[in-house]
């Protein structure tokens, strides 16, 4: 039972990578067409099949959402190990700009910097930019916990242990800190990944994401905001988008009780 | 002949400054020092001086620690960490919070032997020395798969791995029960026997401290308040802290004469084996500690 949403989200990538059809072509012949043998969720106002697209958008999604939750992972131990590790006023300093960040609409300000930008950049490039701006945004919670964690394992018991021992500083972050920060990371990549997509849900939604004809889930969503075309069939990306968030939030617990 | 470690050290960290006034001490190549004092008194606070560990703390030291012949005070960091675990162990006091726990036995006693030399040493062998099952299935534990008293054993393994001049071990013993406590006791005086190891015994209970120690300092709020040799601790304390001490010293009813048949198997354990280890004469130091 618990397995279903993994199996049918793992289904829809192998199927992403394998499937013929492009995401780009019209069939003009049948534009706006109802679900059929031939276009089982139909074609869109362009008459493009919309299956072809959900199943490109699945694997974008997925893959530039586990990208960016990488980078912003990466960028998360960086500054908060560095912070918790030197302590003083670095540390101090990088907590108080974290919490000033935080305290920002985050949502608001991805809009207003995605908003801002020209119209006329490559779809490629409004791609990246947008997971871009989703991952320096991203790192700040995690940020926050991984200075925590770095933080009581420095002060622990085991790592005075191994000063007593004469380890050096080197040594005790390799050996000592990185397999208990192991955990940490992986639970910040694994809840970062669903967040990113929700986002990329929200800001596609309202047109801010990729720009045509990349379909992401977010961008096939757009289609929604135009009523005419609220079809039970123009819904199916936010049945993937569930399923795909179901997955993630139920690999994180097991995931990290694992190690 | 020059002592181990002849020291006269004081003590702050940022918020509390003073925690330790001038302590002076000297321990002899293969002494057993007692160091006694109540909780909060200062003894850790020596142990993390000793081996400058306490600037990791934040806190700093002054004076005079001569070891070997060095002031280890004076020196560059770098060689001060080639004297930690090397020259100088150390026994912490939370046996199963002082191991890692996502690191194997094997894994972290082999750690404290790559801080100063290459290769492996002969794990199994050393686990025997600390009577540890030397089984290579022993080395793939985690902490948390061991008990208390063998988690102290890998401790004190990996503390003398090096075989270290001077071993400090900070209230070894109070996380354990009775029984694990005298093993454990006893391991200590047998190291210190056959390696002639010196030995910095801190604890909070003069009783335990006297079964096994050749002298004992007693700590009172940072400032050493009397040491001595062992037996005139117990048979003539001077000062009114130390007489405090002894007085405490729970005493069974009615065996006072016949330690033997003592029912309280804790309190006649350690007597009997100091009396074994031929330190004092266990009726008279009692009476005193009785009278006092
Ligand atoms: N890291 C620290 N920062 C500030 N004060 C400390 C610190 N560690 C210990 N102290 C204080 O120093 C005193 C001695 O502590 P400690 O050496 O741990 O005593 P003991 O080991 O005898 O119980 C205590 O009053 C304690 O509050
Ligand atoms: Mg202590």
């Amino acid at each position: 039972m618990k397995a279903i949403p993994a199996i049918l989200l793992a289904l829809l990538l192998i199927v992403s990578l394998v499937h013929g059809g492009s995401y780009s072509s019209q069939h003009r012949e049948s534009i706006d067409a109802p679900p059929s043998w031939r276009f089982p969720l139909g074609t869109d106002d362009l008459g493009r099949d919309r299956f072809v697209r959900l199943l490109d958008a699945t694997r974008i999604s997925v893959l530039f959402a586990g990208a960016a939750a990488f980078a912003a992972t990466l960028l998360a131990s960086l500054a908060g190990g560095i912070a918790g590790y030197t302590g003083g006023w670095f540390d101090h300093m990088v907590v108080r700009t974290i919490d000033v960040l935080l305290s920002l609409p985050s949502l608001f300000l991805l809009l207003v910097t995605r908003a801002l930008m020209p119209l006329n950049i490559s779809p490629v490039l409004s791609l990246l930019v947008t997971y871009a701006l989703m991952a320096a945004m991203g790192w700040l919670s995690p940020a926050r916990v991984i200075r925590a964690g770095v933080r009581s394992f420095f002060d622990s018991e085991y790592v005075l242990q191994a000063r007593a021992e004469g380890c050096s500083e080197a040594r005790i972050l390799v050996r000592h800190i990185l397999p208990n920060l192991r955990p940490i990371l992986l639970a910040q990549f694994w809840t970062s990944v669903p967040v990113f997509i929700l986002t990329e849900a929200s800001l596609g939604f309202l047109g801010l994401s990729a720009g045509e004809p990349f379909p992401t889930w977010g961008s096939l969503l757009h289609e929604l905001q135009n009523p005419l075309m609220a079809r039970p069939e123009a819904f199916a990306p936010i049945v993937a988008i569930a399923l795909c968030v179901c997955c993630f939030k139920r690999i994180t617990p097991w995931r990290v009780s694992q190690i | 002949m020059n002592p181990v470690l002849y020291a006269r050290i004081s003590a702050d960290y940022p918020n509390r400054p003073g925690v330790l006034e001038d302590v002076e001490f000297a321990i002899g190549r293969g002494e057993i020092l007692g160091l006694v004092g109540e909780s909060g008194s200062g003894k850790s606070t020596i142990a993390m001086t000793l081996l400058r560990l306490i600037e990791s703390k934040g806190g700093k030291a002054r004076g005079e620690l001569l070891f070997q012949d060095r002031n280890l005070l004076a020196l560059p960091g770098r060689k001060m960490r080639r004297v930690r675990g090397r020259e100088i162990g150390l026994v912490l006091q939370s046996p199963l919070s002082a191991l890692n726990p996502s690191l194997r036995i094997g894994a972290q006693i082999l750690e404290a032997w790559r801080a100063h030399r290459q290769g492996s040493p002969d794990l199994l062998q050393l686990l025997e020395m600390v009577n540890l099952p030397p089984e290579p299935g022993f080395l793939n534990r985690y902490p948390r798969q061991l008990s208390v008293g063998q988690a102290q054993r890998v401790l004190i393994a990996m503390a003398v791995i090096h075989r270290p001049a001077l071993l400090i071990a900070d209230e070894p013993t109070s996380a354990l029960d009775v029984v694990t406590q005298a093993e454990i006791l006893r391991l200590f005086s047998s190291l210190n026997r056959q390696m002639g190891t010196s030995i910095l015994y801190i604890s909070h209970d003069l009783l335990s401290v006297a079964s096994f120690c050749h002298r004992i300092a007693i700590l009172q709020q940072g400032r050493i308040v009397e040491a001595n040799t062992t037996a005139e601790i117990f048979r003539n304390p001077q000062h009114p802290y130390t007489q405090a001490l002894l007085a405490a010293i729970p005493k069974p009813p009615n065996c006072l004469e016949t330690t033997t048949d003592c029912p309280s198997l804790a309190w006649s354990e350690t007597i009997n084996q100091a009396v074994d280890d031929g330190q004092y004469r266990a009726k008279d130091s009692l009476v005193c500690a009785s009278r006092s």
